[in-house]
């Protein structure tokens, strides 16, 4: 990578970040002079994988409680209104535009690890926002943040909050020993089901088809989750929606690759 | 010079005193003053290291050659720790009795193992060695339900063995109960209306409680900690009652079903006389206005027989100290009493059956237990005239000098310093 490419590419990030903070996110009031355009990803290149182990300096809230979420949707900030949907490793934020226009009333949540990916879907929001402000689908209901789900997500939500779950293309973690690192575990998904409701939805989609069994595998054996049929898919808007407009699934697609999708149902919890 | 005594545990009756030097457990019997069990992990970890290496390497080599036409594959060799590699060290890291009392578990680094022990006091060394049973991940922590063990590892995991099973298991067999995405510091098994539950804490500040044995389902978190967790502690006098400590200034109580932060029971301005500048972050990390770190070792309860008060009692790692509270009818904690000692505390058990505190002690001079004594009138603590120095005396590690004392003080290692 050359050194100009690279102080280009940062240039033009600060230059988001100025905006970024003018924007509502920090001071509400605060109305831009002239209406952004919609950022440029390849100034936000990062390579695709991250440590979910380390200890990165992430803000994350002391509890649910605690979480100041009309920073992220300043609409609903006065509303009784929770998250009730979550894209986990929401990579470039395609699925959450996509969502918000199949569900302009419920708030999303993008989650995503990487510093720079975070920031380019912020700013993609902040434009969003501002272009269709008078628009009746106008964004206000679709957020992402830094962070680490793997480790931080009951900071973040209550138990069940939580009505849909998405995981878009995860990273696939080839070798063995980093299976640990795989966003599916059976142990995680017992956080998983924590936070997601009863009834709620786990939805996953991968081209790869080793990681795609092996989420299967781990979700039908887990007690709390059940999988739902093709039938069942076919007839869900969202599994839609997640199968066209995530930038994964575009670019997959453009490389005429195969796409795995499986979707599981919270079940109750055991009686005891 | 002697090793310092690393652990102490005593049993009911308080008669056995069960503690750990470097790579040797002991059983003391303090009635007779004798040694009355042993046990040494002789286990060299080169050869440790050497055996999990070759079994990994007769796999990938084979699959190698198969793989290459010509079958002249790259075959794998044995790494040989370099000069700058990490010592490991024959720690034995934690100490535990079973609920009767009738077996010992102690975990070991140098294999990652679980030892398990039958403790025989008729026979001439009481304690007879019946599984070692090795994990994949580092044992942290333990804790005992009925007739399983459950073992909390390094990488957040938590397994639950047979303890009556004299069969050791494969180690990539063992299926874990739950995890955490984050090293686990303590764990226990506990009840509310017949009801079980499992109680894990980790280096991120979390406090998790989920069902027992159905562990899948999470019951809630509790949230309170800033830093790690080291210790969680429900008191015999209340189940429903759970004390929580590790790199914060204060100790959490806690209603655990309930989910409710009762109390936050302060120790910085208490503490603070004995930390010195070995509580200060490390070079790196150190800045002006840096605190001295306090990290909890060890939280103990018990209650005043013949006045029913309930009594805390708290050891803050690498302090001359120890501080006991109260803990009222109304959840109310109050500062009893500050103990001073001449040497650094490594770790502490109270013998209810003889209101006796006893410490072991990072000393120079030999002084490696200390005992106190609780006066159930006035609710303190006094040093008892006769000394354990000859208790003491059984130590079978001599030393050179402090160089060869293994690493004394870790828990503040687990805080988390983040750099990006």
């Amino acid at each position: 990578m050359s050194t100009d490419s690279e102080s280009k590419r940062r240039a033009y990030r600060e230059e988001k970040e100025g905006a970024r903070k003018k924007s509502v996110k920090l001071a509400p009031e605060a109305t831009p002079e002239s209406k952004p355009d919609l950022p440029r990803k390849r100034y936000y290149r990062q390579r695709a994988h991250s440590n979910p182990f380390s200890d990165h300096s992430l803000d994350y809230p002391r509890n649910p409680d605690a979480m100041e979420w009309g920073k992220l949707y300043p609409e609903y900030a006065n509303t009784d209104k929770k998250v009730e949907i979550a894209d986990i490793g929401c990579g470039y934020g395609g699925l959450m535009i996509g969502l918000a226009k199949e569900y302009p009333q419920t708030m999303i949540l993008g989650m995503e690890i990487r510093v720079q990916v975070t920031q380019y879907v912020e700013d993609r929001i902040i434009a969003l926002r501002e272009k269709h402000e008078k628009d009746e689908v106008n964004y206000q209901n679709i957020a992402v943040l830094r962070g680490n789900a793997m480790k931080f997500l009951p900071n973040f939500f209550h138990r069940g909050q939580l009505k849909k779950m998405f995981f878009c293309f995860p990273d696939p973690h080839f070798k063995q020993r980093k299976h640990k690192a795989r966003i599916i575990t059976t142990t995680l998904l017992s956080e998983y089901a924590y936070v997601l409701r009863e009834e709620g939805v786990l939805y996953t989609i991968t081209d790869v088809e080793d990681l795609h069994i092996w989420m299967v595998k781990h979700l039908d054996d887990h007690p709390l989750f059940e999988r739902l049929d093709k039938e069942w898919e076919k007839n869900d808007k969202c599994v839609s929606i997640m199968y066209g407009s995530t930038e994964e699934g575009q670019k997959v697609a453009r490389n005429k690759g195969s796409k795995f999708v499986a979707c599981f149902r919270r079940v109750a919890n055991p009686e005891e | 010079m002697k090793h310092p005594f690393q652990i102490i545990v005593a049993d009911t009756t308080g008669r056995y005193l069960f503690t750990t030097v470097k790579n040797v457990l002991l059983v003391i019997d303090l009635t007779s003053g004798k040694l009355v069990g042993q046990w040494k992990d002789e286990l060299d970890n080169s050869d440790f290291l050497k055996k999990k290496y070759e079994e990994k390497f007769d796999k990938e080599n084979d699959s190698k050659r198969q793989k290459s036409e010509s079958g002249q594959a790259k075959v794998s060799k044995i790494p040989t720790p370099g000069p700058g590699a990490p010592p490991i060290y024959n720690y034995i890291r934690a100490l535990r009795l079973s609920s009767d009392e009738k077996y010992l578990f102690a975990t070991t680094d140098s294999d990652k193992a679980v030892v398990i022990f039958t403790i025989d006091h008729s026979k001439d060394n009481c304690l007879e060695l019946k599984k070692r049973q090795p994990f994949s991940k580092r044992p942290c922590a333990l804790s005992v339900d009925e007739d399983r063990l459950v073992v909390a590892d390094k990488f957040g995991d938590v397994y639950s063995i047979a303890i009556e099973d004299d069969q050791v298991v494969n180690e990539k067999e063992l299926t874990p109960i739950l995890g955490h995405v984050s090293m686990l510091s303590d764990v226990a098994i506990v009840s509310n209306d017949k009801k079980k539950f499992i109680i894990t804490g980790d280096r991120d500040e979390h406090i998790r409680i989920s069902n027992y044995p159905k562990s899948f389902v999470i019951k809630n978190f509790l949230f309170g900690h800033h830093e790690f967790v080291s210790c969680l502690h429900v008191p015999n006098f209340d189940q429903s009652l759970l004390i929580s400590g590790g790199g914060d200034d204060y100790l959490c109580l806690w209603r655990w079903y309930e989910g409710q932060l009762v109390a936050k029971i302060e120790l910085r301005e208490l503490i603070a006389p004995f930390l010195t500048d070995s509580h200060l972050p490390p070079e790196r990390f150190l800045t002006e206005t840096s605190p001295k770190e306090i990290s909890v070792a060890r939280i103990l309860t018990f209650t005043n027989k013949k006045t029913g008060l309930n009594i805390l009692v708290v050891l803050c790692e690498q302090t001359k100290a120890v501080l006991l509270f109260e803990i009222d009818a109304k959840l109310s904690v109050r500062h009893l009493q500050t103990i001073s000692y001449e040497d650094n505390v490594l770790d502490m058990c109270y013998i209810e059956a003889t209101n006796t505190l006893i410490s072991a002690h990072d000393s120079d001079k030999n002084q490696l237990f200390q005992q106190q004594k609780f006066d159930e009138e006035t609710n303190n603590f006094t040093p008892t005239t006769e000394t354990m120095d000859a208790v003491a005396e059984l130590n079978p590690i001599d030393v050179n000098s402090r160089n060869d004392f293994l690493p004394l003080y870790y828990i503040n290692t687990l805080r988390k310093r983040s750099e990006h």
